[in-house]
C-alpha cells in the first residue's frame, strides 16, 4: 500500500537546458525513453506517488551507498517519480529475493550477485535491449558479467560492476621472512605463512558461508589443482585427483600457516582481523587498503606508522594446473512482479550510464570496477595508489561458478549450498581429503542429477 | 521460620544469588560498556598491553548518536511498539473470550478445541511463512504493520488461552450463580464480575504476549521490507550489520535502546506478572 | 437477544469464533498449504507438480539434515535440563525474603525481556574469533595459551549456543516456578523441618512433587520453543561452522529460502511437527495423570 508519507514536490519540472548540457558535457547519449523526455521537455506522467524501489547490498565501502543516496534525489528528478534505495546485507540478498518473489511484492530492483540471474530467471524481466544500449555506449562485457546474466538466449539482469579480489598482505612481514616477493606457488605460499604463524601472524582465510571471500579462495584453488565441479558435458567431475591434492594441500596449509577461527569468520572479520594486526595477509576485495587509507590517522602498525604504508596487493599463487580466479559480479535484475517494470527500466539506463557511473565509480576509488573494459581507460587508474593498480585488470582471469560446465541455475544452487567450500572446511575439520571429496561429489550429484 | 546457622546461609544462599546476578547481568554490562566505547577500542586487538576489556577511560555517546540519526531506528522503535501493542490487543480480546469458554462452558467438542487451539502452536513458523506471504499477497497486506499485526495472535493466543483459563478455573463457580440470581445476565456476569476478577491474569497475559511480539524476527524479516516500516530485532540485523564492518558500538547502543521499552513495561508489571502467573498455576 | 447468550453452547461458540477464524486463517490453512509445498518440487519463481514423498526421502538421506536432526535434539535436551536445573534453584532462591529482592526479581528478568537476536548480538561479540573477552580473561588468567574456538567449532558452538539459550531461557522458568512455589503453604515446610528433614529432603519430599504440575507446563513451552527455535543460531552461527550448529529450522530457511527451493525447505519444517507433537503428548499425559491423582 501507498502511504503518502513524503513530502511534495515529486513532479520537479526539468530545466531542459540544464539537463541537456549536463549530459552534452559528460558525453551521455540519451537513450531513446530519456531522449523523449527531453523532446517534450519535462517529465514522463508517472502517476503520483510512484515509488521505485531498489534493494542494493550494504556497500564495503560506505562512500559508494552515500553517493548513490546523493544521485537518488536526481534520479528523481529525471524521471518524475521517486526512486529510494535500500541497503541490506549482502548474506540477505537471496532470502529477500526468495520472499519478494514468492510473496509477490517487494523492491522493482534487486541487485543480483554471480550467476543469480540463472537461479531466478522466472522472475526476472528480459533487459536485453538495456544491454545491448550498454554494450553500444560502453564496450563488450567481461565474459564473467555477460555469462552471469545470459540466460538462455536472453539478458536477465544489466551487468553493473564487479568487485575483484586480489591478496592484501603486510610488505615488511613477508620481507622479514625472505619472501621480497609475492609467492607464486600455493606451496611457497604455505612455507611463507608457515614461518609468520610461527611468529604470531598467521594468514587470514575464511571457510565459513559468506557470499565473497570463501568462494574466491575456494573455487579457485580447486581449478587450480586441476578439479572442477562439472566437466563440459554437465556431468559431475568433482571427484578427481586434482581436487583431492587441492583438499590436501588446504588442510597443511590451514594447520601451518592459517588464522584456524577462519571456519567461523564471515566476510568482515578478515578485514578486521587484518586492520588489527593479527594477520599478515589475507584474500579481499579493496576494502582493506581504503579502510585503512581513509582511518589512516587511527590503524597503525607495531612501529606507529599508518599500516596503508605497509600494504601490498598480490594475485592468487598458481597451481599445478594454472592460476585462475574467481571475482563476484554485480548486476541489477528488474523483478517480474514489479508494477513499474518500464519506470525500472529508464532508471538503470540513468544509473548505468557513463555520468552517473562515472561519478559512482570515481567513490569507489578501485574497490569496484565496470564490467566492460572501458572503465579500464578510466583516469582513476592513473592518480590512484601504486598497490591499488593491481585492480585494474584483477577479473581477466576469472572463471565462472560451474566450471566447466555451461553456467545454469544448478550452478547456483551448489554455490548457495557452499558445497565447494564446505568440502575445503570439511577437509580442514579433520576428514579425511578423499573423503571430503566424496561427500562433495555425493551433494553435486543431487543438484546435478 | 526456620532456623539456619549463618555460614550455611552465606555458601547456600548468598553466594548461588551473587554467582545469578553476575551471569545473569555481565552480558547487560558488556553490552553497555561496547555502546559506551569509542571505536578505535573496540578493534585494539586482543594481545595489546593496554587492553581494558572492562571498562573504557574515555566513553563516548558517539555510538548512540550515530543511531538515533543516521539510521531510521526512532522509527523502528515506534514500528515495534505499534505492533506489539496491536497483537497483544488483538491476542488478549480473543483469549479472553476463548479462555472463558473453554474453562467455564459446558459444551460439546469442548476438550477438541482446546486441544486444537494448543495444536496450532506446535506448528513451526519456518513452515508458514512461505504459505503465509501468498496469503498476506492476496490480502494486499505485504510491507505494511498489518501483515504482522495479523499473523502474530497466531502464536501469541494459544499462550493467552492456556493461561487464562487456568486463571478462569479458580474462578469460583458460586461468584457466577450468586450474580445471575441477583438477575444478570450470563454475559453480564461474565463482563462485570469474572473479567474484573481475572485482571492480574490479563495483564501477566499482556505482557508476555508484548515481549513476544516486540521479540519476533522470522515473520518480520520476511514480510517487511522498506526501512522504515522495519521493527528493531529486524532493522538492527539488516541495517547495522554493514558490509565489511560490524558496528559494533551501534549495534549494542541499539541493543540497549531496543529494550528498554519493554523493560520498562516489566517494571511496571513484574508483581502482577508473578501474581497472574501463580493465579493461574494453581488452576 | 440475551435469551440467545444464555445458551452455553451459541455462547461458546460465540466466544471461540474470533480465535477459530482468526487461527484458522493464519495457521490452518498455510499449514495444508505448507503440507503441499513439501510434497511437489516448487522452488522460488517455478511453480512445482507433485512429486509425493520425494523430498523427505531427499531430507533424510542429506548428511546436513541429519547433523541437524541430532544438533535439535542435542540443544533441546541440555538446554531445557540447564535451564529447568538452574531456574528451579533461581526460584528457590529467590523465593526467600531478602534486602533488594524486588530489585534482583525484576533485573533477574532481564535476559527473557531482551529481544533475542539482540543478545544474541552481544553474545556473539563476546564469542567472537578474534576479540573474544572471555578468551581475554581466560588467558589472563593462565588457564589457556591460545584462543578457544568459541564459533569456530562444531562442537564448542553447540555448547555456546546452549550457554546462550540456557542464560536467555533460565528467567521465564525461574519466575513461572516462583509462582508456583509462592501457593506452597510454608507450614508444610515447617512440619517438615520439625520432624527433622534437613535441606533437600524437604525439596525433594515436600515442595517438588508439589511443583510437577507447574514445572511440567513450563517444560512443554519451553521444549517447544527450543526445538523450534530459528533466532538463536541464525545470529550466532549462522548454522556454521560449515553447517555444523544447523538446527532444523535454521536449515529448513537455509534450503527453503535462501536457496529457493521452496519444497525442500517445507518438508524439513515438516519433520519437526510430529517429534514436537510426540514430546508434547508424552507430557500432557503425564500431567493429566499427575492431576487427576
Amino acid at each position: 500500500m501507498k502511504t503518502p508519507e513524503r513530502d511534495a514536490t515529486r513532479h520537479h519540472r526539468l530545466s531542459r537546458r540544464a539537463f541537456v548540457t549536463g549530459t552534452a558535457a559528460a558525453g551521455v547519449t540519451a537513450a531513446a525513453g530519456l531522449e523523449g523526455i527531453l523532446a517534450a521537455g519535462r517529465a514522463p506522467a508517472y502517476a503520483q506517488g510512484t515509488r521505485l524501489n531498489i534493494v542494493r547490498w550494504v556497500d564495503f565501502i560506505p562512500a559508494c551507498d552515500v553517493e548513490l543516496k546523493r544521485q537518488a534525489p536526481e534520479a528523481s528528478k529525471a524521471l518524475g517519480a521517486e526512486v529510494v534505495f535500500e541497503f541490506i546485507n549482502a548474506n540477505d540478498l537471496q532470502p529477500r529475493i526468495t520472499a519478494a518473489m514468492q510473496s509477490g511484492s517487494g523492491p522493482d530492483i534487486i541487485q543480483m550477485l554471480h550467476n543469480w540471474p540463472h537461479l531466478y530467471a522466472n522472475g526476472l524481466v528480459d533487459v536485453s535491449d538495456l544491454v545491448a544500449w550498454q554494450v553500444k555506449e560502453q564496450g563488450a562485457l567481461y565474459t564473467l558479467s555477460e555469462v552471469n546474466v545470459k540466460v538462455g538466449g536472453k539478458f536477465m539482469a544489466l551487468p553493473h560492476g564487479i568487485v575483484p579480489g586480489l591478496i592484501a598482505y603486510r610488505k615488511s612481514w613477508f620481507d622479514e621472512v625472505g619472501a621480497t616477493t609475492f609467492p607464486k606457488t600455493y606451496e611457497e605460499l604455505r612455507q611463507v605463512a608457515a614461518k609468520l604463524k610461527k611468529k604470531g601472524k598467521p594468514y587470514g582465510q575464511t571457510l565459513g558461508h559468506t557470499f565473497g571471500d570463501a568462494p574466491g579462495w575456494a573455487y579457485p584453488l580447486m581449478w587450480n589443482y586441476g578439479g572442477m565441479e562439472v566437466d563440459k558435458s554437465g556431468k559431475t567431475a568433482i571427484d578427481s585427483k586434482g581436487t583431492v591434492e587441492a583438499v590436501k594441500f588446504m588442510t597443511a596449509f590451514w594447520k601451518d600457516g592459517c588464522d584456524e577461527g577462519g571456519l567461523a569468520w564471515d566476510d568482515t572479520n578478515n578485514n578486521r582481523a587484518f586492520l588489527a594486526g593479527e594477520i599478515c595477509g589475507s584474500l579481499n576485495g579493496a576494502s582493506i587498503y581504503i579502510a585503512a587509507k581513509r582511518g589512516q590517522d587511527k590503524i597503525k602498525d607495531e612501529k606507529g606508522e599508518p599500516m596503508l604504508r605497509d600494504i601490498q596487493h598480490a594475485r592468487l599463487p598458481a597451481g599445478p594446473a594454472g592460476s585462475s580466479s574467481y571475482q563476484a559480479s554485480f548486476h541489477h535484475g528488474v523483478m517480474q512482479y514489479g508494477k513499474n517494470q518500464k519506470l525500472a527500466k529508464d532508471f538503470l539506463k540513468w544509473l548505468h550510464g557513463k555520468e552517473q557511473f562515472g561519478k559512482w565509480f570515481q567513490v569507489a576509488e578501485g574497490f569496484s570496477i565496470g564490467s566492460t573494459k572501458f572503465w579500464e581507460q578510466h583516469p582513476l587508474w592513473s592518480t590512484i595508489d601504486e598497490p591499488m593498480k593491481g585492480f585494474r585488470t584483477a577479473a581477466d582471469n576469472s572463471r565462472v561458478l560451474g566450471y566447466a560446465g555451461a553456467p545454469s541455475a544448478k550452478a547456483t544452487e551448489a554455490y548457495t549450498k557452499y558445497v565447494v567450500v564446505d568440502m575445503f572446511a570439511k577437509g580442514v575439520q579433520g576428514m579425511k581429503a578423499e573423503d571430503a571429496v566424496q561427500w562433495a561429489a555425493g551433494e553435486l550429484k543431487k543438484i546435478y542429477g | 521460620m526456620v532456623i539456619e546457622r549463618r555460614w550455611k546461609k552465606w555458601v547456600y544462599f548468598y553466594i548461588p544469588l551473587t554467582l545469578f546476578v553476575i551471569g545473569t547481568l555481565f552480558p547487560f554490562y558488556w553490552m553497555l560498556i561496547t555502546s559506551i566505547r569509542p571505536d578505535a577500542e573496540l578493534y585494539r586487538s586482543w594481545r595489546a598491553a593496554n587492553n581494558t576489556p572492562f571498562w573504557t577511560l574515555a566513553p563516548t555517546l558517539e555510538h548512540f548518536r550515530d543511531l538515533m540519526a543516521k539510521t531510521t531506528f526512532p522509527q523502528w522503535l515506534w514500528n515495534t511498539f505499534f505492533i506489539a501493542c496491536a497483537s497483544t490487543a488483538i491476542s488478549l480480546f480473543c483469549g479472553l473470550l476463548a479462555g472463558y469458554a473453554l474453562g467455564r462452558l459446558k459444551f460439546p467438542l469442548a476438550g477438541t478445541i482446546g486441544t486444537s487451539i494448543f495444536v496450532t502452536y506446535l506448528v513451526p513458523p519456518t513452515l508458514l511463512f512461505i504459505p503465509l506471504a501468498n496469503i498476506i499477497r492476496t490480502f494486499q497486506l505485504g510491507d505494511t504493520p498489518w501483515a504482522l499485526i495479523l499473523t502474530y495472535p497466531t502464536f501469541l493466543i494459544p499462550f493467552c488461552t492456556w493461561l487464562l483459563m487456568g486463571y478462569f478455573k479458580t474462578i469460583p463457580k458460586e461468584l457466577e450463580e450468586c450474580a445471575r440470581i441477583d438477575g444478570a445476565t450470563r454475559f453480564g456476569a461474565m463482563v462485570r464480575i469474572i473479567f474484573p476478577i481475572a485482571v492480574p491474569g490479563i495483564l501477566s497475559a499482556g505482557i508476555f504476549a508484548f515481549t513476544l511480539s516486540w521479540n519476533e524476527f522470522i515473520y518480520a524479516l520476511v514480510f517487511l521490507s522498506s526501512p522504515e516500516k522495519k521493527t528493531v530485532p529486524v532493522g538492527v540485523v539488516s541495517e547495522l550489520i554493514r558490509g565489511d564492518i560490524y558496528f559494533w558500538g551501534q549495534l549494542m547502543a541499539g541493543a540497549l535502546l531496543g529494550s528498554i521499552p519493554v523493560a520498562l513495561v516489566y517494571s511496571f508489571f513484574v508483581e502482577y506478572y508473578v501474581t497472574g502467573l501463580t493465579g493461574s498455576v494453581k488452576g | 437477544m440475551t435469551r440467545f447468550l444464555e445458551n452455553e453452547r451459541l455462547l461458546a461458540c460465540l466466544l471461540l469464533a474470533p480465535t477459530v477464524i482468526l487461527l484458522g486463517l493464519f495457521i490452518a490453512y498455510p499449514f495444508v498449504m505448507g503440507v503441499w509445498l513439501s510434497l511437489s518440487n516448487t522452488s522460488v519463481g517455478n511453480l512445482g507438480v507433485f512429486v509425493g514423498l520425494k523430498n523427505f526421502i531427499k531430507a533424510w538421506n542429506d548428511s546436513i539434515f541429519q547433523t541437524a536432526f541430532y544438533n535439535t535434539f542435542f540443544y533441546t535436551f541440555w538446554a531445557t535440563i540447564f535451564k529447568l536445573v538452574l531456574g528451579m534453584w533461581l526460584a528457590l532462591l529467590l523465593n526467600r525474603h531478602f534486602r533488594g529482592k524486588r530489585i534482583v526479581r525484576a533485573s533477574m528478568l532481564l535476559p527473557f525481556i531482551v529481544p533475542t537476536v539482540l543478545s544474541t548480538f552481544a553474545w556473539r561479540w563476546m564469542f567472537d574469533p578474534t576479540f573474544s573477552v572471555l578468551n581475554w580473561l581466560l588467558y589472563q588468567g593462565g588457564f589457556i595459551t591460545t584462543k578457544l574456538p568459541f564459533l569456530s567449532d562444531g562442537v564448542y558452538g553447540m555448547w555456546c549456543a546452549i550457554v546462550v539459550n540456557t542464560w536467555r531461557g533460565m528467567p521465564f522458568f525461574a519466575i513461572t516456578l516462583l509462582a508456583g512455589l509462592q501457593t506452597i503453604s510454608t507450614d508444610l515446610q515447617e512440619a517438615a523441618s520439625l520432624d527433622g528433614a534437613n535441606g533437600w529432603q524437604r525439596f525433594w519430599h515436600v515442595t517438588w512433587p508439589l511443583l510437577k504440575p507447574v514445572t511440567l507446563v513450563v517444560v512443554v513451552f519451553s521444549v517447544i520453543q527450543t526445538f523450534s527455535d530459528f533466532q538463536l543460531i541464525y545470529v550466532l552461527t549462522g548454522g556454521g561452522p560449515a553447517n555444523a550448529t544447523h538446527l532444523l529450522a535454521t536449515y529448513a530457511y537455509q534450503i527453503g529460502v535462501a536457496t529457493g527451493l521452496l519444497g525442500e525447505g517445507a518438508a524439513i519444517s515438516l519433520f519437526m511437527l510430529p517429534v514436537l507433537f510426540i514430546v508434547v503428548w508424552v507430557q500432557l499425559r503425564y500431567l493429566r495423570r499427575l492431576e487427576g491423582a
